[in-house]
């Protein structure tokens, strides 16, 4: 539509200026062919002079006379070359022929009448019929003439007027026809802004739900961070989530689901609300993947899907952490004499049913459990290098303290390495412990 | 009677251009004078020679004008007959009478010729 659109506009830009040159163009010759009628007139003028001045001469012998008859007749030749110049620009051949005719007569009277009359002043003209023979001719010829060049004149202002008016209902047709299809486009996108809006307002809707959040813990410090490999989304395929299971006890979890975009968005509400409902009813993190693992499989029912996962319950008082993970490598513990990777217990979920196991880690006051996604340890730089988990720990390790600065540090560093485009998703969940002061 | 159906046969028997109007009248009083460039008049020993005068190329019109005479743009003639629209030419606006005349003043006194209407002018009444 809108490539008609243009063709359209260029056609009727075209049209115009076409007719520009075309009206242009008969304006010249209409200037032209007005040209030659105000030089016929002066041609006319000359040749009565040219008679005058030998009338004039014949009565006083004067040879003034003879000078103005001269003049007159270099002014007839110019003029009449003029006027030929003009006819045969414009290829006028019936005015030009009449021309050759009034020239013809014109000279046969210089040599039948003027001629003898210079040399013969005393045998007056005044009743010569040769001359009065010549004069009829000449104005006949030259009505003829004023009469062809007029038709032409008119002619050409019809032409003008047709051209004009041609082109006017022409625009006058197209602008219809553009305004026409451009209400059309108009309404056409009206419906399909209608659609979009609608489509937004249900986006909004799900990333409302889907979005993965954080709840503060009593004790503790909590950062989080989500990137969408799906520009327009901020949703996707990773998940993190921090549950309170009481006032001592939160679930922690994270999750990578393979694949991207909204289907994986859809999925991660399912997840997490069977994740937190399992936990409800098992404290322990292996049983929660275990059931989960089944759930899982029953529930999607797709071989080729699978969730890497990490779940912990962190009790803020004890300050013990006992998690399980399926798969999921990117669980990492800052604690004062460095960053360790908290090892895998089990297989991913969605692929077979195997049994999980748990681990307890002792937290102490300023650790820092980092679970991440794998966008951050598969981020590669210009070279196509990605971060890797080695790459992790030491970002990880020299972050800042506090736990939303070292979470926005680390997405910093993701954005610089892997540029203006992500193309994973990632989730960044921080929990720091407080220590004794901070925790008043 | 008779003399009613004698008036009708002479009007049947006229010309019907005899019966369009004539700007001047057998008996009118005129004074010659051309409208072309040249007021001197031409005057033709008959009416067929004076509407071939105008019809006729340069040449053709040069060898006629031994048939005619030319008198100076002011000469007196007393109209004998009229043609009403006699001569028509394309390079006469409105077809022309062609008119018989007997000059009345200088050297041609005398003489009866054709003139073209548009060549004279009817002279105010004493």
């Amino acid at each position: 539509m809108t490539a008609f659109l243009a063709v359209t506009l260029l056609f009727v830009m075209q049209g115009t200026l076409e007719t520009r040159s075309q009206v242009a163009s008969t304006f010249e010759q209409l200037s032209q062919v007005q040209q030659a009628q105000l030089d016929l007139e002066e041609l006319l003028r000359l040749q009565i002079d040219e008679e005058n001045s030998l009338r004039g001469y014949s009565l006083t012998r004067d040879p003034f006379y003879v000078a103005q008859y001269r003049q007159a007749m270099s002014g007839y030749d110019d003029k009449e070359a003029a006027i030929a110049a003009i006819l045969q620009g414009q290829h006028l051949a019936g005015p030009a022929e009449m021309l050759g005719t009034y020239e013809r007569i014109q000279a046969a009277w210089r040599n039948q009448v003027a001629a003898p009359w210079l040399a013969r002043p005393g045998e007056l003209l005044a009743l010569d019929k040769a001359n009065k023979l010549f004069s009829d001719y000449e104005t006949r010829t030259g009505f003829a003439m004023r009469q062809a060049l007029a038709g032409t004149d008119a002619a050409l202002v019809r032409s003008t007027q047709t051209q004009i008016d041609n082109a006017s209902y022409a625009r006058a047709f197209w602008v219809l026809a553009f305004g026409f299809l451009a209400i059309l486009l108009n309404i056409y996108r009206s419906r399909l802004n209608r659609q979009l809006e609608q489509e937004r307002t249900i986006t909004d809707i799900l990333q409302q739900a889907f979005r993965s959040e954080s709840i503060p813990l009593p004790h503790c410090e909590v950062g989080s961070a989500y990137l969408s490999a799906t520009t327009h989304l901020a949703v996707g395929g990773d998940i993190f989530d921090v549950y309170r299971l009481s006032d001592t006890r939160a679930l922690v979890l994270i999750a990578d689901i393979s694949g991207k975009g909204v289907d994986a968005a859809v999925l991660t509400a399912f997840i997490r609300f069977m994740i937190r409902a399992i936990a409800v009813r098992h404290s322990e993190p292996a049983a929660i993947l275990a059931e989960f693992n089944v759930a899982f499989s029953k529930a999607v029912g797709n071989p080729y899907l699978f969730v890497s996962m990490f779940v912990g319950v962190l009790d803020t008082v004890t300050r013990r952490l006992e998690y399980s993970s399926a798969g999921h490598d990117c669980a990492y513990l800052r604690r004062r004499d460095g960053v360790h990777q908290l090892s895998v217990t089990g297989p991913v979920l969605g692929v077979m049913e195997e049994p999980y196991y748990s681990k307890m880690v002792q937290l102490d006051p300023g650790d820092t459990l980092v679970l991440t996604t794998d966008g951050l340890t598969e981020v590669r730089n210009r070279a196509g290098k990605p971060l890797l988990g080695r790459g992790a720990i030491e970002l990880i390790a020299r972050a800042g303290p506090h736990a939303q600065q070292l979470v926005d540090e680390l997405v910093a560093k993701v954005r610089a390495r892997g540029g203006k485009r992500i193309r994973d998703d990632l989730a960044i969940l921080a929990i720091r412990v407080l220590d004794g002061e901070s925790r008043g | 009677m008779v003399r009613i159906a004698a008036a009708l046969l002479v009007l049947w028997s006229l010309p019907a251009g005899a019966l369009a109007d004539c700007k001047v009248h057998h008996g009118d009083h005129v004074v010659l004078y051309s409208t072309t460039d040249d007021p001197s008049v031409l005057l033709w020993d008959s009416r067929a020679r004076l509407r071939e005068y105008y019809g006729a190329s340069f040449d053709e019109a040069h060898a006629m004008l031994p048939h005619a005479i030319l008198v100076a743009p002011g000469t007196h003639a007393t109209v004998t007959s009229c043609t009403p629209n006699y001569v028509d030419s394309p390079i006469l606006e409105h077809p022309a009478d062609a008119l018989g005349v007997v000059i009345t003043s200088g050297s041609n006194r005398g003489l009866m010729r054709w003139v073209l209407g548009s060549d004279v002018r009817r002279e105010p009444r004493q």
